[in-house]
């Protein structure tokens, strides 16, 4: 345990120092946090995100990462390796300057930055594909969004899917990735789910200010504890993405309808599932007779099932264990409640419209 | 009532339903609004499905849930073709929209059992003493069913729905939507060529336009308590059948129980529609609902009202 925690701490110094880039001053900053939060947090994750990416890489393929490292020191004295590098030069210099010209850079920075980054742990081939993404910019942007990337823990492999995903964090300073971050563990995003969030949604780098912040208050309008509003960002990252109308829409659907309270909301994952699929399984439940919504004193007739039991179970058990039915109902009831709720929507906006035209003949 | 009564000095007999003519609604209906706080809060709907909960699951066991998810959600109608119309068009475009004759498609399916059956029953001679019950099969299945009715569904788990029957140069309408089960008696009464019939509580007319689609009837009559449902009934007949056809039939508005008295053994086919506790409209509409509590004491006589309509 010792052994290969410290490892992954020596390969993150050596490839901070790689970066010469980035001052050494930024690094101790960075540091001290982690050492304060270390005697709290019980593993040794909170020690450093690369440790913790190391929590999810070390003890699944630790010798692989020191491989890398291994590999790319070994590079060094690979006999082939000049050769490579020179292709390697020679094909980004001249992707540069197909795209306009761009400030000749230097063969010997280039050749220092391609170093930093197969330190990082990048193939050739993931390096070719980096530079062909957006070879407008900079090579120095590059460098510093990428470090910034693997400072939070992702591996290479990772890096390049996102910025594939979502040129537009190349765009943004270190600065602002690195405060996303800290804001985003301070929601209560720790480190394995900080990474799966940014893997899964990397546009959540330039997410405004205001959006994240609605999120949270609606969360708090509704009466979650801090708590439970950590768990949530927690478990489904993806609420962050969703607009604040439509998560208190479902909420209220939760408390009221179906008279669940605050702690199932929080367990059963409630965020995660899609509103249709609800209220597909809840109002199935409801008219077979199954559920039935609570009365003022929170009491039922029948023993409503929980709500984890009803959505977080496939559609198979549901429909055997719970609903006691066919798939083909299911099937049928769905396409029937699909075109109500179309329906509603429709005759509402027929109300409202009428409303107001009838406002207007009012007030002649 | 007394009021109005009084005030003219006379004494107004009022028939159920009598003071519609005077813009009131009958008395069920009517209800102060600043009384309406008193009123109960459940809804009659909800009264309806607790009653139907109690009574159905015993009845039909874990059927039951089926039944009621059906009854909630929305209805699945059959379209009746119209014979007086033209009837091949409008099956061809009932086709088109992947209906089904299930009228005819039932008997088909009947007719191939029939087929079957009597190979079973040689069999059955030859390795045992011939068993009664294989020798009445045919004859059940073939029991026959009021002849031309033609009814369009959708198949099972089509959610399409029935476009509304557009007139043709006539003007008489194309198709009448209504509940396929609906036609179940009007099939099994086999109404034969010549026939007299007499359909009680005939109203709205779903049943009745059935009976004349047959085209056996020498003569229709049709009764409704209620006087403005008959006039919905004539309104049927008027959109649907030409009047050559509507000469034949006489539509009433008289109390069904007295019928005993008045013409006894007078017709060859009874249809008796008893007034019901109109499951899917109990669930799903407030109003008019039989479940309300205004309505209790009628509910209750139900039962009664329908055996002595059928006696």
């Amino acid at each position: 345990m010792q052994r290969s925690s410290l490892g992954p701490i020596r390969v993150c110094r050596q490839v901070l120092c790689g970066c010469r880039l980035v001052p050494i001053t930024h690094l101790s900053v960075i540091r001290q946090p982690w050492l304060c939060a270390s005697p709290s947090a019980g593993t040794a994750a909170s020690f450093c995100p690369l440790l913790s990416s190391g929590h999810r890489l070390a003890f699944v393929a630790s010798s692989e990462w020191s491989g890398r490292s291994m590999s790319s020191a070994g590079w060094k004295q690979d006999t082939d390796e000049p050769a490579r590098n020179g292709k390697l030069l020679e094909a980004i210099r001249l992707a540069l300057r197909a795209q306009q010209g761009q400030a000749d850079v230097g063969s010997p920075e280039l050749g220092k930055m391609l170093d930093s980054f197969s330190n990082m742990g990048f193939s050739t081939s993931q390096i070719m594909q980096l530079f062909s993404l957006q070879p407008k910019l900079a090579p120095q942007t590059w460098l510093m969004v990428v470090s910034e990337l693997v400072l939070l823990g992702l591996d290479a492999n990772s890096t390049l899917s996102i910025l594939q995903k979502s040129p537009e964090v190349l765009r943004m300073t270190a600065q602002q990735l690195r405060h996303r971050a800290e804001y985003l563990r301070r929601l209560g995003l720790g480190e394995g789910s900080l990474q799966r969030v940014v893997n899964s949604y990397p546009g959540i780098f330039s997410l405004p200010w205001k959006k994240i912040d609605a999120v949270v208050q609606v969360f708090k309008k509704c009466l979650f504890t801090v708590a439970q509003v950590t768990e949530i960002l927690r478990s489904c990252p993806s609420v962050l993405l969703e607009e604040p109308h439509d998560l208190e829409y479902k909420f209220q659907y939760a408390y009221f309808r179906m008279g669940v309270n605050h702690r199932a909301m929080v367990k059963s994952g409630l965020f995660r599932t899609p509103l249709a699929e609800i209220k597909n399984r809840h109002i199935f439940l409801e008219r077979l007779g199954l559920y039935q919504t609570p009365d003022k004193k929170g009491q039922t007739q029948v023993v409503n099932p929980k709500l984890k039991e009803i959505i977080r179970v496939s559609q198979g058990d549901f429909l055997t264990q719970l609903a006691h039915s066919s798939l083909e109902e299911f099937t049928v009831f769905k396409k029937l409640l699909a075109r109500e709720e179309e329906e509603v929507i429709a005759s509402e906006e027929t109300d409202s419209a009428s409303n107001g035209e009838g406002e207007r003949s009012d007030s002649k | 009532m007394a009021a109005l009564g009084a005030r003219g000095g006379l004494w107004w007999r009022l028939a159920p339903g009598g003071l519609v003519g005077l813009g009131l609604p009958p008395r069920r209906y009517r209800y102060k609004e600043k009384w309406a706080e008193t009123a109960s809060k459940i809804p009659a709907t909800r009264l309806a499905l607790q009653n139907f909960d109690m009574n159905y699951s015993v009845q039909f066991g874990s059927l039951w849930s089926s039944i009621r998810i059906s009854l909630l959600s929305e209805q699945k109608y059959g379209a009746l073709v119209n014979n007086f119309s033209d009837a091949d068009r409008i099956s061809q475009d009932l086709e088109l929209l992947n209906a089904v004759d299930f009228v005819y498609e039932s008997q088909k399916a009947a007719q191939q059992v029939q087929c079957d059956s009597p190979v079973e029953q040689e069999r059955s001679e030859e390795t045992a003493p011939p068993e009664i019950h294989s020798e009445q099969t045919p004859s059940l299945l073939s029991t026959a069913i009021s002849p031309n009715i033609k009814c369009y569904t959708f198949s099972k788990g089509d959610i399409s729905r029935f476009p509304p029957a557009r007139p043709d140069v006539l003007g008489t309408l194309g198709y009448y939507l209504l509940d396929a089960a609906s036609l179940l008696p009007v099939l099994a009464l086999n109404v034969q060529p010549g026939d007299l019939v007499l359909d009680l509580c005939a109203a709205p007319g779903g049943k009745t336009l059935a009976l004349l689609q047959t085209g056996c009837c020498r003569q229709l009559a049709a009764n409704d308590i209620s006087a403005s449902r008959s006039k919905r009934l004539r309104s049927v007949l008027r959109s649907y059948v030409p009047t050559e056809i509507s000469a034949n039939v006489r539509i009433t508005s008289c109390d069904g129980r007295n019928w005993g008295e008045v013409e006894r053994d007078t017709y060859n086919r009874v249809l008796v529609d008893v007034p019901c506790t109109t499951d899917r409209h109990s669930v799903m509409e407030e109003d008019n609902n039989i479940f309300s509590r205004m309505r209790l004491k009628e509910r209750q006589m139900l039962p009664m009202l329908q055996m002595q309509l059928l006696l």
